[in-house]
């Protein structure tokens, strides 16, 4: 589907990540596998340290110290939002929303709208296009897009396809109306017959959490997980990302009459190292427009690695220059989606560790 | 098709691979080294697999005959 989107404009990311590091170095002997298999394993996925939370840590918890650290820094004025739009698969709780419980404990004014999204990978370009359409009213004139998962928590110890990529964070992102006369280009795509490849089978309504739920099974890679777990068909999903996200770009990037060249930086979403040299590659994109470093310093933390992409590569440089950027996401859903924006003169853009 | 060998053998980290050989006898067999076939003949063939299609082909000779088929 493609959008369109006039007027908008991000003023400010924030990115909120655990202090808490793991080195996969330190959680080899958990897989079973050998070292040198493992070894090989690191290099070419680019695995070594990821953050992630302590047992009881919650994405409500990060978002709140992340506003309370942008009111305190007066970077935010709580009156200001008019809308949250939180991006997240890892809800605190499935009922009420997530987005409430952060309107509540920040004590923000009742006139607002509050959204819960649920979406991982894809979600950051689903959540800005979101911010976009609520802009279009005439009384909404500042949105805080909030994304990110916790996901750490769902993920077996003895699983040695998912465990090393996933990491934990949040982001902040405020989107508000633009007078100058700019076009955001967006797309979102799915394919739902491929809700299989990444899913936790269990713990919803369909299938609740039981004691039989919890039960380890060794798969037939020497992987152990419970469907309490996430699982994860790597192969199917790396297929998906080369077939489908390359010519979603080109069509992007033809809506708006423009070369690769034109383009500052492609952040996309970063699941492992791998994969986005593959797609650098078959898009024909020097590795140095695709930043490819995130899950070697944090871990893959779903709809937060593009902020987070953009925080930590990009950071300062927001806020004096401006970048013509190419975002994208893709994953669990399936979903895909993308958007083509100019991004700078912010006035925050940074990285701060959550202490818990 | 001319380079199939000579990639199958560095993929498998083997000075040469005979058509013959069953892909799991080798000690670099992996989901790892799966993977890494995968992504190399969507970019050299244009052809996607999926994992299971390579584990089911079971020797070099029958991963050729997959490869081919989807040309």
């Amino acid at each position: 589907m493609n959008l369109k989107f006039k007027n908008k404009k991000i003023t400010g990311i924030l990115s909120v990540i655990p202090e808490n590091e793991i080195k996969f170095d330190d959680e080899m002997e958990n897989y079973a596998f050998s070292k040198s298999q493992s070894m090989k394993l690191k290099l070419i996925m680019g695995y070594n340290k990821r953050r992630v939370v302590k047992e009881g840590t919650t994405v409500s918890d990060m978002c709140v110290h992340g506003l309370q650290h942008l009111f305190d820094t007066n970077k935010l004025d709580k009156n200001d939002i008019d809308a949250i739009v939180l991006v997240s698969q890892s809800p605190d709780y499935f009922i009420p929303s997530t987005s409430h419980v952060i309107q509540g404990k920040l004590g923000l004014k009742t006139d607002m709208v509050c959204l819960d999204i649920s979406q991982a990978c894809s979600g950051y370009s689903i959540g800005l296009t979101q911010a976009f359409m609520l802009l279009d009213q005439e009384e909404i004139n500042k949105v805080v897009v909030l994304a990110g998962d916790t996901y750490s928590q769902k993920v077996s110890i003895q699983d040695r396809g998912s465990r090393p990529i996933t990491g934990d964070a949040v982001s902040i992102t405020i989107v508000e109306k633009s007078l100058t006369d700019n076009i955001i280009y967006g797309a979102i795509n799915t394919d739902g017959s491929g809700a299989e490849a990444l899913i936790i089978p269990a713990g919803g309504f369909r299938t609740p959490s039981s004691p039989e739920t919890s039960e380890m099974v060794q798969d037939s890679k020497g992987n152990t997980r419970s469907l309490d777990h996430l699982v994860m068909k790597g192969d199917d999903v790396f297929n998906f990302v080369q077939r489908e996200v390359p010519p979603m770009i080109d069509k992007l990037l033809d809506r708006a009459n423009i070369s690769k060249d034109d383009v500052d930086y492609f952040m996309f979403h970063q699941p492992n190292k791998f994969m986005l040299k593959k797609l650098a590659d078959k898009m024909g994109v020097s590795y140095d427009k695709m930043p490819n470093n995130i899950v070697e310093n944090f871990g893959n933390s779903n709809s937060a690695t593009i902020p987070v992409n953009i925080c930590f590569n990009l950071g300062e440089k927001l806020l004096e220059n401006t970048y013509f950027l190419c975002l994208a996401g893709f994953g669990a859903g399936l979903s895909w989606s993308s958007v083509l924006i100019e991004v700078g003169n912010l006035d925050f853009c940074e990285i701060i560790n959550y202490n818990n | 098709m001319e380079d199939f060998i000579p990639s199958i053998s560095e993929l498998l980290e083997e000075e040469t691979v005979e058509l013959t050989d069953a892909l799991d006898s080798f000690e670099a067999w992996d989901s790892l080294t799966v993977l890494s076939m995968i992504a190399f003949f969507d970019s050299e063939y244009n052809v996607q697999l999926s994992a299971e299609e390579i584990d089911d082909s079971e020797t070099i000779q029958g991963l050729k005959n997959l490869v081919e088929s989807k040309m």
